[in-house]
């Protein structure tokens, strides 16, 4: 039936659609969002004059109750609901240029003010910022009412990108071949190409679940916890050497070796970095837990002479308060160390009081970089446990304790260089008490109850010399006296009995003399550390002599592999942390509990310790810590996080692009997969959108460059750990060798300048030399330079996200660095045993194993012009072969230097080192 | 948060596309060697959007204008890493003479830290002789008898302090604006706001001497949180120049050529098949580096320099010196080069061995040093390029009035610590006022009487030079607008000219 135009049912629904359009548009205001509409404008034009740093004409738009609260002007800014006299807003409409804000600077649009005035009417509310707020489950997208049109492929996360890419106006692309699929999966789950024989299962697979298998079988590699822990190597600052100007070596390792374990056992998340942040505080930890810890000893050491340890310790504190945020709470807080934080929730205290959970730290920027923690390896092994086993029979528990603990990490020693009053002594290259002729020095507040032995670790020069310690004061009788002979080989380790003892904390003086030194610049001895402890045990047994030298060998010369890794300052040594006025840490103010900033704690319950962090931290109420992680993984597959900025989701980071997925995988993440990273990975990578295509029209080119909707897989540049592991699988030169200190491969010389250590590059030998990027060796002042091209960071701070660039020094890196020449060679050999007699065979063949699959007609002849071109060359000039070629009892010299050089070409390929 | 101007805002945008995504090379120069341009359908992807699209070929390395007029086009800081004795070069003392091995009195020791000093350390007179030079009637010592030649065109800073007393923060606090690691070096900051003239040679060059890195390694030339393309290149005097730019022997130019341009020809077969605009970013990379391999070497080799311009600077070719490494930085400059960084290791002198001794190594050091940096002045002069080139000189801090008593115990050579109160740095051309002196130390150069200038005042002074407001030059990371002087910093203007 055709439509009455002039039906009056018609023109009366007409007049109330008018009438009630009417009302939306010029009578009702339609709520205002703060977070969304709101909070950007204050950001961006209000809170650099009215917030965390500044507070002009006092007036401040970062907590709510400071917004509302009296001016200088005695009066509030805002009033709730009363936009027209709330001065803030008046100011937006000022005529005089004086009194107009943002002050002169541009006016805020009619829509900014709009807003700003709706805002304040409806009531000036703030809410936090989505962030901030715990994770909720959200319902799955349905597709509204054409639902029945769309795909319905893939996976939960599919409705959610499909949903925005509606909006957009975009479609998914088409499924990528099984080739591209098999290479993309295995580059991105296990950092490689996958091993034949999974190739070949996936490839002649044609069941509806051989994608899934291969995702199964790739999460099942060893090969899978190498390539997480390269990510994650960036976050915690992994690097074999302490940074600074002299940038020693340091042996770290063992923490590497955690994580790749860690990821292949697929440690649950919460477990994983409770470990890493307290994993000394667990009940009896395990070494594993202790190694766990050296998370946050990759901190730079500072061994530069004459430099503050004190100083150099506070910044070592201030990067694991900042790396924590950055890393697992996805939040940029280095900025609260100065001042509040101008855009979120955070206030200065705060920083500090969340610094007190490190504060406690044993560690103190020491040369030897302890607490040790000591793994024992052969004969050692055994005296460790006779020497546990005699505690354990002979002591009580908390002297069984003492010297457990003291074996295993060498811990509670007072370092030598806390000491003070010099007199005749030194605190040699800022490292060591030195003392000399009758030289004094103090330790200040020693906790002395329960303890009657004292141990110390000393070199000496002279043939003997006597050393004296008083307690509280010289004038009464040393407590503790001894005659130290000159020591031959290194550290000499002594146990000194006490004369008398004493509860409570006491400076302690010790003085040394001996008539052999003739000027007071002559040498004496120089102390390590100083140990006071309870007796050893079972002195009255007859075996006591032999037990005792064993622990004592064990604790002075250990046969162990020694890590950094975290414990706190026993209760008498306990430091106090106070708020640096801004930032400037010599200017301690206010002394501060360990707390989480109170955004996050409105209950106001206690945290004590490392251990009640990580437990705030894995509590599933968290709202940063699984969005932190879901967002970096989904980076790692995806090129570009939900939040592009993964270093932060605060109000200042960049938008999410699909923020309910973020928050219903986070959700999936912690209540159903129980924090499994494995399990997240697998729901990302079944998802359709991971498994499209990546060719792009130009349409959707123009519409969406950065591929921010996913209407098309993205293509982004291999990493350079990526790059090299690859082209090791692609040359047949991988060695699968797993685990242990790291190694040298081909590096041009003059890459080290170490100006103290004079330590070289040692190039590795045999399969040391072709072993994946993880495990190559990381000086900090001279990173392997094929790592810094392709955007690696020096690991001197934690950068958490590598901003890829494109460059030509990664053209020159690839082309003529020797490791890739090397594998050109070996990649050539290859082709030519396979091919001995069709080139062109070979080079289709090369190209097939280096991408994955059988390419263009018009690539191959491409690379066939090459490899004759170089050939006729070659021939031409003999010569040239030879140069090319080290190995001189290869026969068809031509043909092999020809290949290599096609070899080469295509590890340089677009395609070769990129994921398609 | 500063507003960012028009300017600031595009190369903002262009930035975040580059490095994120993009980072596009303009697809049509360079292409011409190759012959690829005929195959490259055009370079707007982008539709009609035309100023996206002039956004997005953006080269980071292109040269840009300055935000503000600069008199400076290019910048030659030569570091003096481990900080040259101020008191035996510029800031001359006879009363510091008089007090020759008396006990430095305990005002000056109150409350101070140094870095190996302990007790009551004793004064040193200056190891040098001094006599006025040129119009100007600068102060200088014999150690520098080139010197005088130009010194009626440096300004030279009299009283410049810094908070850091050891080396290595020291340094990082004069190129990267803090004594941590973690951000931009100056180079990078000026390659990121300027560019490069020269497309084939990196825009920001450093040549270390002296035969070690300065203390704190790469990262004061380091780009920190900048992206990676405005990293400081290091070029070598021993081995390739620039790593990996030496072809595989047995590779001549032709066969890389055909190298380069298979994987170019392949790559635009995959464009055609992805339409991924970052493959002919890669393209024109390749092709950049194919240039690079020439235009590198070229003007890396100082031995086709006349014999006279040799004798000038001291150099002798094929061999790492300071001398090459000031003749080089004058050639990169020429060639368009942006920002120079040279780092001259073994100027430590504690008097803990006749290498640092005071009477000993430091002499020579400093007669290296004078031949080559008064030659480096005199030859930019004649080559017109004074005025358009800012040259800095200086170390990292300066050294004590006393005499060095390592853990409290006299050295053996006469020796200097740490000092960070009172040194001296120079700077010439760009701009910079001639035959000037600013600021003064008390009688025995200790602390700053007049004209403290802090190094935070020295980069803003550089940056001013360049065309730059340094407190409206920011980058964004970890929610902050960071800034090479961080918040400090005050153009010295007096050395303007």
């Amino acid at each position: 039936m055709p439509f009455q135009l002039k039906s009056p049912l018609f023109l009366s629904i007409s007049l109330a659609t008018i009438l009630s359009l009417g009302y939306f548009l010029f009578i009702h205001q339609p709520k205002v969002d703060y977070n969304t509409e709101v909070k950007p404008i204050l950001n961006q034009k209000c809170i650099s004059c009215h917030g965390g740093v500044k507070k002009k004409a006092g007036f401040s738009l970062l907590f709510e109750e400071e917004a509302l609260a009296p001016t200088e002007s005695g009066k509030p800014a805002i009033i709730p609901g009363d936009a027209k006299n709330s001065e803030m807003i008046k100011r937006l409409y000022a005529k005089d240029l004086d009194e107009r804000m943002p002050y002169h600077e541009e006016e805020l649009t009619d829509q900014e003010k709009n807003i700003l005035k709706r805002w304040v009417d409806q009531g000036a509310k703030f809410s936090t910022h989505w962030a901030y707020l715990p994770v909720q489950e959200t319902t799955v997208p349905s597709g509204g009412f054409f639902s029945f049109f769309q795909k319905k492929d893939g996976n939960e996360i599919d409705r959610f990108i499909d949903q925005q890419l509606n909006n957009v106006r975009l479609q998914r692309s088409k499924e990528a071949d099984k080739k591209t699929l098999l290479r993309r999966v295995a580059l991105d789950l296990i950092g490689m190409p996958a091993p034949k024989h999974i190739q070949a299962a996936y490839l002649t697979d044609s069941s509806a679940q051989a994608y899934e298998k291969l995702v199964d079988s790739l999460l099942n590699l060893p090969a899978y916890g190498e390539r997480w822990t390269a990510m994650w190597m960036d976050l915690a600052r992994y690097a074999d050497s302490k940074g600074y100007e002299r940038d020693y070596i340091r042996s770290i390792w063992r923490y590497r070796d955690w994580l790749i374990n860690s990821f292949n056992q697929d440690k649950s998340y919460d477990q994983f970095i409770t470990e890493q942040l307290a994993g000394d505080l667990l009940p009896n930890p395990s070494d594993d837990q202790f190694l766990a810890t050296a998370f946050h000893r990759n901190t730079m050491n500072n061994d530069e002479g004459g430099t503050d340890n004190e100083e150099f310790r506070t910044a070592a504190i201030i990067d694991r308060v900042n790396t924590t945020w950055e890393t697992l709470l996805g939040t940029s807080f280095a900025c609260v160390q100065c001042h509040s934080h101008p855009y979120d929730p955070f206030r200065h205290e705060e920083y500090y009081s969340f610094m007190a959970f490190f504060n406690n730290s044993r560690d103190e920027d020491t040369y030897d970089e302890y607490p040790l923690l000591r793994e024992f390896r052969n004969n050692s092994v055994l005296q460790y446990d006779s020497v546990l086993n005699w505690l354990q029979t002979k002591a009580n528990t908390s002297t069984n304790h003492f010297y457990k603990t003291f074996v295993k990490t060498g811990q509670q020693c007072i370092n030598s260089l806390t000491a003070d009053s010099l007199s005749n002594a030194a605190l040699e290259d800022t490292k060591f008490l030195r003392m000399r002729k009758n030289a004094w020095a103090r330790i200040r507040a020693v906790g002395l109850s329960d303890k009657q032995v004292l141990y110390i670790r000393y070199r000496m020069p002279v043939k003997y010399g006597k050393l004296d310690f008083y307690a509280s004061s010289v004038d009464a009788k040393p407590f503790a006296s001894v005659r130290i002979q000159q020591t031959k080989d290194g550290w000499q380790l002594m146990a000194i009995p006490m004369q008398h003892f004493f509860d409570g904390r006491k400076d302690i003086f010790i003085h040394f003399d001996s008539p052999l030194l003739k000027s007071n610049n002559d040498n004496g001895p120089v102390f390590d550390w100083f140990c006071f402890a309870p007796s050893f045990p079972g002195s009255n047994d007859p075996a006591f002599k032999t037990y005792f030298q064993t622990f004592t060998d064990l604790l002075n010369r250990p046969d162990a592999e020694l890590t950094p890794i975290m414990m706190d300052n026993p209760s008498d040594l306990t430091r106090n942390t106070y708020v640096f006025e801004r930032g400037n840490w010599l200017l301690k103010t206010k002394l501060v509990e360990a707390n989480i900033p109170s955004i996050f704690n409105s209950q106001n319950k206690s945290y004590r310790n490392r251990l009640d962090l990580a437990r705030w931290m894995t509590d599933k109420q968290n709202p940063l810590t699984a969005r932190t992680m879901v967002n970096r993984l989904w980076e790692q597959l995806f090129g570009q996080g939900i939040v592009e900025t993964l270093e932060d989701l605060g109000s200042q980071g960049a938008s999410p692009t699909h923020q309910q997925l973020l928050d219903h995988l986070s959700y999936r993440f912690m209540h159903e997969d129980q924090w499994s990273i494995k399990k997240t990975l697998k729901r990302m990578v079944m998802s359709a959108t991971y498994r499209q295509s990546s060719i792009v029209d130009k349409k959707t080119l123009e519409k969406d460059p950065l591929n921010k909707w996913y209407a098309r897989a993205p293509r982004v540049r291999l990493s350079a750990e990526q790059i090299r592991d690859q082209a090791l699988v692609i040359c047949g030169a991988y060695s699968n060798k797993m685990f242990g200190p790291s190694v040298m491969p081909y590096q041009p010389e003059g890459i080290w300048a170490s100006p103290y250590d004079g330590r070289t590059w040692e190039q590795s030998k045999g399969e040391d030399l072709y072993r994946r990027a993880i495990y190559t060796y990381w000086k900090r002042t001279g990173p392997y330079p094929t790592q810094i091209n392709f955007d690696g960071t020096a690991r001197e701070v934690c950068v958490s996200r590598r901003i890829r660039t494109n460059t030509p020094l990664q053209a020159l890196n690839l082309l003529n660095d020797s490791t890739y020449w090397d594998l050109s060679l070996k990649f050539a050999k290859d082709i030519l045993d396979k091919h001995p007699k069709n080139m062109d065979q070979g080079i289709v063949d090369a190209y097939e194993t280096a991408v994955g699959k059988y390419p263009d007609p018009a690539k191959v002849k491409l690379l066939k012009n090459l490899y004759w071109t170089s050939f006729r060359t070659i021939q031409k000039n003999p010569e040239k072969s030879k140069a090319l070629l080290t190995d001189s009892c290869i026969n068809r010299t031509h043909e092999l230097a020809a290949m290599a050089i096609t070899a080469n070409a295509i590890l340089n390929l677009d395609e070769v080192i990129t994921k398609n | 948060m500063r507003k960012l101007n028009i300017h600031q805002e595009a190369k903002k945008v262009s930035l975040e596309f580059q490095t994120r995504r993009h980072f596009l090379q303009q697809c049509r120069t360079g292409m011409g060697m190759l012959a690829l341009g005929s195959m490259l359908d055009g370079c707007n992807y982008f539709g009609g959007d035309k100023e996206n699209t002039g956004l997005l070929n953006a080269n980071p390395l292109a040269a840009k204008a300055s935000p503000l007029p600069g008199k400076a086009k290019s910048v030659i800081f030569l570091h003096m890493a481990g900080a040259p004795s101020q008191l035996e070069m510029f800031d001359y003392k006879p009363a510091l003479q008089k007090m020759d091995g008396m006990d430095c009195p305990d005002s000056f020791l109150q409350g101070k830290k140094f870095a190996f000093i302990r007790g009551v350390p004793q004064l040193l007179g200056p190891q040098a002789s001094f006599k006025q030079y040129g119009e100007s009637g600068i102060w200088l010592s014999n150690h520098m008898p080139y010197f005088p030649s130009i010194v009626d065109d440096v300004s030279i800073l009299k009283a410049v302090s810094t908070d850091q007393f050891n080396h290595a923060p020291a340094q990082l606090l004069m190129h990267c604006g803090t004594a941590r690691l973690g951000r931009p070096s100056m180079g990078s900051w000026v390659t990121y706001g300027l560019g490069s003239e020269n497309s084939n040679l990196p825009g920001f060059v450093v040549l270390t001497s002296g035969g070690r890195n300065p203390d704190a390694g790469k990262s004061v030339w380091g780009s920190g949180f900048l992206p990676s393309v405005y990293q400081g290149v290091q070029c070598r005097s021993e081995g390739d120049p620039v790593l990996f730019l030496k072809d595989p022997n047995g590779i001549d130019r032709d066969m890389r050529k055909a190298s380069i341009e298979a994987i170019n020809q392949v790559n635009q077969v995959a464009y055609q098949e992805f339409q991924d605009p970052e493959i002919l970013s890669r393209i024109s990379q390749y092709e950049m580096a194919f240039n690079m391999q020439i235009a590198v070497p070229d003007v890396m080799n100082i031995t086709d320099e006349p014999e006279y311009i040799h004798r000038m600077y001291g150099t002798a070719p094929g061999k790492e010196s300071f001398a090459n490494n000031v003749l080089l930085a004058r050639k990169l400059v020429e060639k368009g080069v942006r920002f120079v960084q040279l780092f001259d290791w073994g100027w430590d002198s504690h008097g803990t061995d006749p290498g640092t001794a005071l009477d000993l190594g430091f002499v020579d050091k400093c007669r290296q040093n004078d031949q080559a940096v008064t030659a480096l002045l005199m030859d930019l002069k004649q080559r017109g390029l004074l005025d358009e080139t800012l040259v800095v000189w200086g170390g990292e801090f300066g050294r004590t009035p006393m005499q060095e008593n390592r853990d409290g115990k006299q050295n053996v050579f006469k020796g200097r610590d740490h000092h960070s109160d009172a040194f001296c740095m120079w700077m010439a051309g760009g701009g910079i006022r001639k035959g000037f002196t600013y600021g003064e130390t008390d009688e025995i150069g200790y602390h700053a009487v007049n004209g403290k200038v802090s190094v935070f005042d020295i980069q803003a002074t550089i940056l001013k030079q360049l065309g730059f407001d340094h407190t409206a030059f920011t980058y964004p990371f970890q929610g902050r607008n960071f800034r090479l002087t961080d918040v400090f910093g005050k153009v010295i203007e007096p050395v303007i000219a």
